[in-house]
């Protein structure tokens, strides 16, 4: 069937252009150094497995901490982040709730009026954030668009089975958590991935918010990484800046850091997909 | 607070910038800082005079005598490490204040904080005061310091590139705003109490005058040069490949070394060197009859450009330069993929040394520099410091004086034990000495490092010879001096421009659009074309803007 082949032989192209660059990624921080010279940069056929560029990054202590950072700022921010947005979204769902009108419109006002850099700086610098990795959480702590898609989830959910639940006796927080959330374990599931994905990719915040190298996330060690020995490029013409390239880390080294970064939200995945497509739909579409 | 997803902010801010609004749409022009520069401003230019009123008298540091003595901007040379080190400082420069904070750009993994690294507890200990250093991303170094300045949150120290200045609205209001006035501690003779700083080249202290004030304390550059054209001699001598000397040569060498089935391309990125070849300027010059003529008014700069889209067209450039901005052309030359590529003068060293470890026949060398019919080549480059050091405002005279002491220190010359402290740490810990007694730094001494002290305290530029790169500190300072006689005269050397927004807006679109046409995307005639709209939305504005500066100091 030629429409089966088409459709197959686009779907191998979509899938290669994301696995490929992946698979270099993974082989070339296997690779050894000599590898690497002849491939002239990125190995696509491994040769053989030199753990080295591992054993390099998880003894120098900068590379363990920002994992475990960014683990934690992760674990942490998901876990405030879901918290709100849910009460959020369910007061905001509840037609009878006071002045949920004029808040939605403010929550909504965000997406169209951007604070401004040095008005953010100013509020996190101003709550003694700065070099706290809850600057890292509390600026994103709310995403607007996934409070709009529990929201509407949440007005989805049949009246009748809450007026039920009162009769029972039960009050707001117990039907939020008894009967609301049992509901939609699908789109809190996906809006937990969206978080965490986020977070775990945290990067501008902690170039903005973080000094103190010991508390980098694991993104902002990458970028690090990736960029070492690079000299500024200044209206077309490099910058030449003694000492500074002298100790670049290898390519085997840059490609070791891309993949534990990486491998986390690849792991992930699988597990949330079967939540993936109902979650977001059903959010987004009905209400 | 933040709406969208941490990241997301970069680039809208980046398009913000291209547009031109960055300030005026993210902050309201109320906060002195923006993202780029104000949508408005006209730009100002500091009268040269004004500057040599302020500046420190230059008093040389001769601790040790060059084997190859530098000549204006070109460092001095030294082919041995020195037996005996000298004590520079004899005085802890310490006055026991409180711990002070600085920030410096670094392009690399960051070094472990205070308290768990050895080199700076050496250092420290040595300067009697505790220096907490925050190494920031050099790459994002911009968008770190519009916030803090735009927040007036800024460091005791701040180190700050010269090309981050120009990215900074308002930066000369931020830095009377925000940095400490040094002109009584360090005009004239008042120098004197900081030698080490009164060392440093005149030609550096002078880019450091805001509104005829000195405010800061300048890197300088070791080489003024801004790019050269890497060959891979070594390569070239095997194939049996002889060294252009004119543009037909090098276009013939392109055609013989480029083999796609083997991998290898004759080219990278070349166009910047191209164009100094064919005499061309890097911005302005004066034309005979008064003003100012841009480079793409040149006609060296049309010949450059059709030479440059010959070399794309037939297929001599390397597919990764000719697909994006950001190929890793240093790995490319390093493994043979490309056998010449422009870059600056500064990535010669470390990558000769590395390379040469497991290719002991690795030879990179600077293609030497020719003219075009005849016509003599123009080099680009500038006595521009590479960095500012900048003192925060209203710490007291006292404390300045101790900051002064200690960036004073950090710029100890080389054939100190201070230097020595400073580049290499502490023997034994942080580095292990050759046969010929100079330092080998060790894994921890590469760990903990990354320049913290240097930075920020300008030092005397020098070139030493070592065992890795044993020809290096002849051949750099060679090429130097064979070429500075064709370096472009800097027409606005000690003048202080600050450039208005519109001339800022238009670079990098119209470095854009020529990109395009070296890549063949859009045919060399549409120079016209990008001149017309260049000169329509900003050119102008600029070259009007660098008349009067010239005019206004009589050149």
């Amino acid at each position: 069937m030629p429409g089966t082949l088409a459709k197959g032989a686009v779907l191998t192209a979509l899938v290669a252009a994301v696995l490929v660059p992946l698979w270099a990624v993974l082989v070339t921080s296997l690779a050894s150094r000599k590898t690497i010279d002849a491939a002239g940069g990125m190995v696509m056929v491994p040769r053989e497995i030199d753990p080295s560029a591992y054993i390099t990054i998880f003894s120098g202590g900068q590379i363990t901490q920002a994992v475990w950072i960014s683990t934690l700022v992760t674990v942490l921010g998901t876990t405030v982040s879901l918290v709100l947005t849910v009460l959020a979204a369910y007061g905001l769902s509840r037609p009878g709730s006071v002045g949920h009108r004029g808040l939605l419109f403010f929550f909504l006002l965000t997406f169209l009026i951007f604070p401004g850099l040095v008005p953010s700086y100013l509020v996190v610098t101003g709550l003694g954030l700065k070099d706290s990795i809850w600057s890292l959480i509390l600026p994103s702590a709310i995403s607007v668009f996934n409070l709009v898609v529990i929201r509407a989830f949440f007005m989805n959910v049949p009246g009748e089975l809450l007026d039920s639940a009162r009769i029972d006796g039960a009050g707001e927080f117990h039907i939020l958590v008894r009967i609301m959330l049992p509901l939609s374990k699908a789109v809190v599931a996906v809006v937990g991935l969206f978080y965490a994905v986020g977070y775990w990719n945290a990067y501008f915040n902690a170039v903005l918010y973080i000094d103190d190298n010991d508390k980098f996330p694991i993104q902002r060690v990458l970028q690090s990484y990736i960029l070492a020995g690079q000299s500024p490029n200044v209206s077309g013409a490099a910058v030449s800046l003694p000492g500074v390239t002298a100790y670049p880390p290898t390519l085997a080294v840059k490609m070791a850091v891309v993949v534990v970064t990486v491998v986390p939200a690849v792991i992930v995945y699988p597990f949330v997909q079967r939540h993936f497509t109902k979650g977001v739909i059903t959010g987004a579409v009905k209400g | 607070m933040t709406p969208s997803l941490p990241g997301a902010s970069t680039d809208r801010r980046t398009l913000l910038r291209l547009l031109g609004l960055g300030t005026a749409a993210t902050i309201g022009g109320a906060t002195l800082a923006g993202c780029s520069k104000e949508a408005g401003s006209k730009g100002t230019a500091t009268q040269a005079d004004a500057i040599r009123a302020v500046l420190p008298t230059y008093k040389p540091a001769e601790l040790l005598k060059p084997d190859i003595p530098g000549e204006g901007p070109i460092p001095d040379g030294y082919l041995s490490y020195p037996r005996q080190l000298a004590d520079a400082i004899t005085e802890q420069p310490g006055r026991g204040g409180p711990p002070i904070n600085t920030m410096s750009p670094w392009w690399g993994p960051a070094p472990p904080t205070l308290g768990r690294n050895s080199y700076l507890a050496a250092v420290n200990a040595k300067l009697g005061v505790e220096v907490n250093p925050s190494l920031q991303d050099g790459v994002t170094y911009a968008d770190k310091l519009n916030a803090m300045l735009g927040a007036r949150d800024v460091p005791d120290l701040l180190c700050v590139p010269n090309w981050e200045v120009d990215k900074v609205a308002r930066f000369s209001d931020a830095v009377k705003a925000l940095f400490e006035d040094l002109t009584d501690h360090l005009k004239g003779d008042a120098a004197a109490k900081y030698p080490y700083l009164a060392a440093l080249p005149t030609g550096a202290w002078e880019y450091s005058v805001w509104g005829g004030r000195l405010y800061a304390v300048p890197f300088p550059t070791d080489g003024p040069f801004a790019l050269a054209l890497f060959h891979r001699k070594d390569l070239l001598d095997s194939a049996g490949l002889s060294t252009p000397t004119s543009p037909e040569e090098l276009h013939e060498f392109g055609r013989k070394a480029t083999d796609p089935a083997k991998g290898v391309w004759a080219f990278g990125s070349v166009f910047d060197m191209v164009q100094q070849f064919f005499g061309c300027q890097q911005h302005w010059r004066k034309k005979p009859d008064g003003g100012l003529e841009h480079k793409f008014e040149n006609p060296a700069f049309l010949a450059a450009l059709e030479f440059t889209a010959k070399l794309f067209a037939e297929g001599l450039v390397h597919p990764d330069t000719v697909a994006s901005k950001g190929a890793d052309e240093k790995q490319l030359f390093k493994s043979g993929k490309i056998l010449m590529f422009q870059d600056g003068l500064g990535a010669w060293q470390g990558m000769q040394g590395e390379r040469v470890k497991e290719l002991p026949s690795f030879n990179m060398q600077p293609l030497p520099i020719f003219g075009v019919n005849g016509a003599p080549a123009v080099i680009w480059g500038s006595e521009k410091p590479v960095f500012y050091t900048f003192v925060k405002k209203g710490l007291g005279v006292e404390r300045v004086d101790e900051l002064l002491r200690v960036l004073n220190w950090c710029a100890a010359p080389f054939g100190s034990r201070e230097f020595e402290l400073r580049e290499y740490g502490v023997e034994g810990q942080h580095f292990t000495r050759a046969a010929d007694g100079s330092p080998v730094p060790t894994e921890l001494g590469r760990k903990e490092m990354g320049a913290q002290y240097t930075h920020i305290g300008g030092r005397v530029p020098v070139k030493v010879k070592s065992g890795d790169t044993p020809d290096y500190v002849a051949d750099y300072l060679g090429y130097y001096q064979k070429n500075i006689g064709l370096m472009e005269k800097d027409l606005f050397a000690g003048i202080k421009l600050e450039l208005p927004a519109n001339w800022s807006k238009i670079i990098q679109p119209t470095e854009d659009k020529i990109r395009d046409i070296l890549r063949g995307r859009r045919p060399v005639s549409d120079l016209e074309q990008v001149k017309k709209e260049f000169f329509a939305s900003g050119g102008e504005e600029g070259r009007a803007f660098h008349e009067k500066a010239l005019a206004d100091n009589g050149r």
